[in-house]
Order: C-alpha cells, then sequence, then structure tokens
C-alpha cells in the first residue's frame, strides 16, 4: 500500500510542478514543488499556507479478489491568505486558483505504480486510480482561507508487496 | 520486488463512451472495427476516420435478444442439442451531449437541419423556406470552404453551415457521407438534402476568399455541385418511416488500461425521440436539471465473412498489461 501512496504523490507533485512551477515550497533546505505529505514531515503547528498538505486517511481493503484491492482516503488541505502585493484582497482569486490546480493535478485519474524504495524507482505492473475528488467547504480564519478536498485511492496488491 | 505477472479483478471503469461510422445504406455496407489493429492505438479523443466521437454515455444496457431451443430426443425426452432460433439485440443508452448525431440517432425518423430562412418565407413547422445557398467553390477542402467574395461576406463565425447536393428530383437514399432520409418519390424542395445532411461543421473565421471551418467536414472535401446554407438548428418529427442506421462502437476502458469493445456493425433506432432528466444535484431534486437524450436501438445482422455465421455484435477484451489470461 505504501507504493500506492507514493506513486499518488509523486503523480500529483510531478503534475504540479507543470501546472504551476511558481507553487514552490522551501523545505528542509531544498526547493520543492509545493505539495507534501504531513505523514513524512515534522509536525506542523500551523499548516503551511500556498502549498497543497496531503494528509492519508481512512483504509479499506477488499480481499475477495484475485488481487487485493486497497482504497486508502486521502485529504488535501490548501490555505491561503492572499497576496501582500494586494493586501490579502486577492485571497479568493488565489484559493479559486488552488482549487482549479488540484482539479487539473488529478487528471488523468490513474499513474503507473512505481517502488519508490528502489533508486531509481521500479515500475511496478499496475496502475493506481482514483474517483473525482469531494470539496469541503472554505473555512474561514480570520483573513485566511482553507479548503480541503478527500479522494479515494486505489490500488491493487502485487506479489511481493 | 516485481513480479512479472498479476491476476486483474474485474475491470473498473469510469463511463461508456460511444463512437459513430455511417452505414452505406444502399448496399448495407457497415464499417468494421478490428480490435486487433485499432484496438490498442484507438485515440478516445480523437478516433480514426471513419469513427466520430458521440461523447461520454450513461445507461449502457445491452439486452442479448436472440432465442435457443433445445431438441428433444428419447423417452421421457431429454435435450440433445441446443439450436439458435431467432437472433437479435438491442442497445439503449443515454447520450451525455446534444448534437446533430447524437439527436439524429435518438430518434426514431429522419433529423432535419433547420435552414436559416428566406426573407419573409413563411412559418413552416420543418423550417420555412431557406435562404438561397451559395456555391461552394473548386479547391475547398474538409475544413475550408471556398467562396465568392459576395457569398462568403454575409456568413459570421460561429455559425454552422451545412454542405451539400441540391435535391434535383432524386429518389432512394439522400446524404452525404451519411444517409439522412429516404425518398420514395421525387420531392420539389431544393434544399431537401441539405435539411437532412450530416455534412455539418462550424464557422471559425470567415474571410473574402471562404469560410474557415473549426471542425472537418465529415464528408470530407466537398465535391462538385455542393452547395452551402446556413443552419440555426435542428428538428426531428414523431412519425416518418425512416430509421437512421449507424456502426456503432462502444468502448469501455478499465482502470489498468484493460479495454472492453463492443462493435454493433448495423444499429437502428427503434424508439422515438425520448429525453430523461438528471438532476444536478441530489440535493435539489426539481430544481436545475441536465436534459439527455434517450436511445434505443435494434442490432442488424451482418455476415461475419470468417466462417459465414450471422452476427449482430463483436465483443472484444483487450487485457492489461501483464495481467494474466
Amino acid at each position: 500500500m505504501q507504493n500506492a501512496k507514493d506513486s499518488f504523490y509523486m503523480a500529483l507533485r510531478t503534475r504540479l510542478a507543470a501546472i504551476d512551477p511558481q507553487r514552490a515550497i522551501l523545505l528542509r533546505g531544498a526547493v520543492r514543488p509545493g505539495i507534501l505529505v504531513e505523514e513524512a514531515e515534522a509536525p506542523f503547528s500551523q499548516l503551511p499556507s500556498d502549498v497543497f498538505v496531503l494528509r492519508w486517511l481512512g483504509l479499506g481493503v477488499d480481499v475477495d479478489l484475485g488481487s487485493a484491492m486497497a482504497a486508502e482516503q486521502a485529504e488535501i488541505l490548501y490555505a491561503t491568505c492572499g497576496t501582500q502585493r494586494f493586501g490579502g484582497l486577492d485571497r479568493g482569486r488565489m484559493l479559486s486558483a488552488m482549487d482549479e490546480e488540484l482539479m487539473s493535478m488529478m487528471q488523468p485519474f490513474h499513474t503507473p505504480k512505481l517502488n519508490y524504495l528502489a533508486t531509481p524507482p521500479a515500475a511496478l505492473l499496475t496502475q493506481v486510480f482514483w474517483d473525482e475528488p469531494s470539496f469541503a467547504p472554505v473555512s474561514v480564519q480570520r483573513d485566511r482561507l482553507s479548503r480541503s478536498a478527500t479522494v479515494t485511492v486505489y490500488s491493487y496488491q502485487e506479489q511481493g508487496e | 520486488m516485481a513480479a512479472n505477472w498479476w491476476v486483474a479483478p474485474a475491470p473498473v471503469t469510469r463511463r461508456v463512451r460511444a463512437y459513430f461510422a455511417p452505414v452505406n445504406r444502399a448496399t448495407q455496407t457497415p464499417v468494421l472495427f478490428d480490435a486487433a489493429t485499432q484496438g490498442t492505438s484507438f485515440c478516445l479523443d480523437a478516433p480514426p476516420v471513419p469513427w466520430i466521437g458521440l461523447g461520454w454515455i450513461e445507461d449502457f444496457n445491452r439486452q442479448p435478444l436472440s432465442k435457443t431451443a433445445a431438441v428433444q430426443t428419447g423417452i421421457p425426452a431429454a435435450a440433445l442439442q441446443q439450436v439458435r432460433e431467432t437472433l437479435g439485440a438491442q442497445v439503449s443508452l443515454q447520450f451525455l451531449s446534444w448534437t446533430k448525431l447524437t439527436m439524429a440517432l435518438a430518434t426514431g425518423s429522419q433529423h432535419m437541419n433547420l435552414l436559416a430562412p428566406a426573407s419573409g418565407a413563411a412559418a413552416a413547422a420543418d423550417g420555412a423556406q431557406a435562404a438561397a445557398a451559395v456555391v461552394v467553390q473548386s479547391g475547398s477542402t474538409a475544413t475550408s470552404i471556398v467562396l465568392a467574395a459576395a457569398d462568403a461576406a454575409p456568413f459570421g463565425a460561429g455559425q454552422i453551415v451545412a454542405v451539400d447536393v441540391d435535391n434535383t428530383g432524386q429518389t432512394g437514399f439522400v446524404g452525404s457521407p451519411v444517409a439522412g432520409a429516404y425518398l420514395r418519390s421525387a420531392l420539389s424542395d431544393v434544399d431537401y438534402v441539405r435539411r437532412v445532411t450530416f455534412n455539418l461543421a462550424p464557422v471559425a473565421q470567415v474571410t473574402a476568399a471562404g469560410l474557415t471551418l473549426a471542425a472537418a467536414l465529415p464528408g470530407g472535401v466537398p465535391v462538385n455541385g455542393m452547395k452551402l446554407q446556413t443552419v440555426r438548428g435542428f428538428v426531428d418529427r414523431e412519425g416518418g418511416s425512416f430509421y437512421q442506421e449507424w456502426s456503432a462502437l462502444f468502448v469501455v476502458e478499465g482502470s489498468q488500461g484493460e479495454r472492453i469493445f463492443f462493435h454493433y456493425p448495423r444499429l437502428q433506432s427503434m424508439s422515438s425521440a425520448q429525453e430523461s432528466s438528471l438532476p444536478l444535484s441530489g440535493k435539489q431534486q426539481n430544481r436545475l436539471e441536465r436534459v439527455l437524450l434517450k436511445g434505443q436501438f435494434l442490432a442488424l445482422p451482418v455476415s461475419d465473412p470468417l466462417d459465414g455465421e450471422r452476427v449482430v455484435c463483436y465483443r472484444s477484451f483487450l487485457p492489461a498489461a501483464n495481467a494474466l489470461v
């Protein structure tokens, strides 16, 4: 299942870098595309703004198949205060831009499954796939707008995983 | 870590896509789909000629109508063997888009273009007498129509145009490249063929030299003698004796790249125009609704040249890579 989680994250990260190269984050001394996995970073007191944070939640498994299927629920959180240039008055527009980027990142709704423990990553045999994201209402905290989207990520367990 | 095979469960898919190809009605020649040569390379967003995408469909339902019977023998009688008594199949679906093709296929009669009317023409249910057609000049292509400068001037970007020949009293199947109607007797309306033709495209740009089309004409390069008229919309009727027929291909793409093709070489509309409504939001019943075109079709047989068997449908499956079969 970790391979599916890694593959999903790397697919979004690669797509985001192509969709909006300017959306980046300086993390542990490196500039990276603006999406991170919450469970793979040090705990945050407050989630960073203007980047996407991937959080893994529920898990379901269907073993009554030729290959067991895992269904992992992912939550993608993002927030913005707008830009200093416009005094934060563009925070609604910035959030809409992130909504659109997330929809673009999600498509196509599948990606090859890779094993990222290997260097270079080793291609496995199946595809990781997911359904359309479900967007939650905007949450307002003073001048900070935030939203989350949930999506179920499906994958088949392969031999050796 | 990686194995070289895996056991693929049943395909998981989002929706079904439909594709159309014209049947030569005069010779009853359908367009055949070869999954071995075209299956993997068939681009769902840009299908190869002559296939035309009809978009996503919903409630795709295949219903076999073939009946078998047992040949009984002995006392007491027991089945000796089976025979196929009748051959048939029906397909029903809902189109998620309204286009000339989907409207036409989802009605059990001829489907007509509402040609732009002539000034002062009397109203008619099928569209008033049309404004005069303009002659398509030589040098035109499927996406570029050469017109005399005076003829091009009245057209504008965004309009839809129909390109086909005059009705000169011909009978039989008319319309290019899709038979849009069958004329049992000669009609006097010179624009009748352009009323029923499927050879339409939207105009992207107008110049003094003619029109640039936003999409290629289904009939390809206009032939000598074709004329062009503006289309305002479409109309079909409850009644009539003409049945639309098409070669149909339905594609189901699975999550692992596997593909299922349902190929009906000959499908005829078998129900009159029907619509269904789909609420945009489950929480807002009886408010905003999407209107879908419902279609029901009867599969007609073809003779398979492989062994001479009469069949109505081919189902092909291309497994996912490295999946055990």
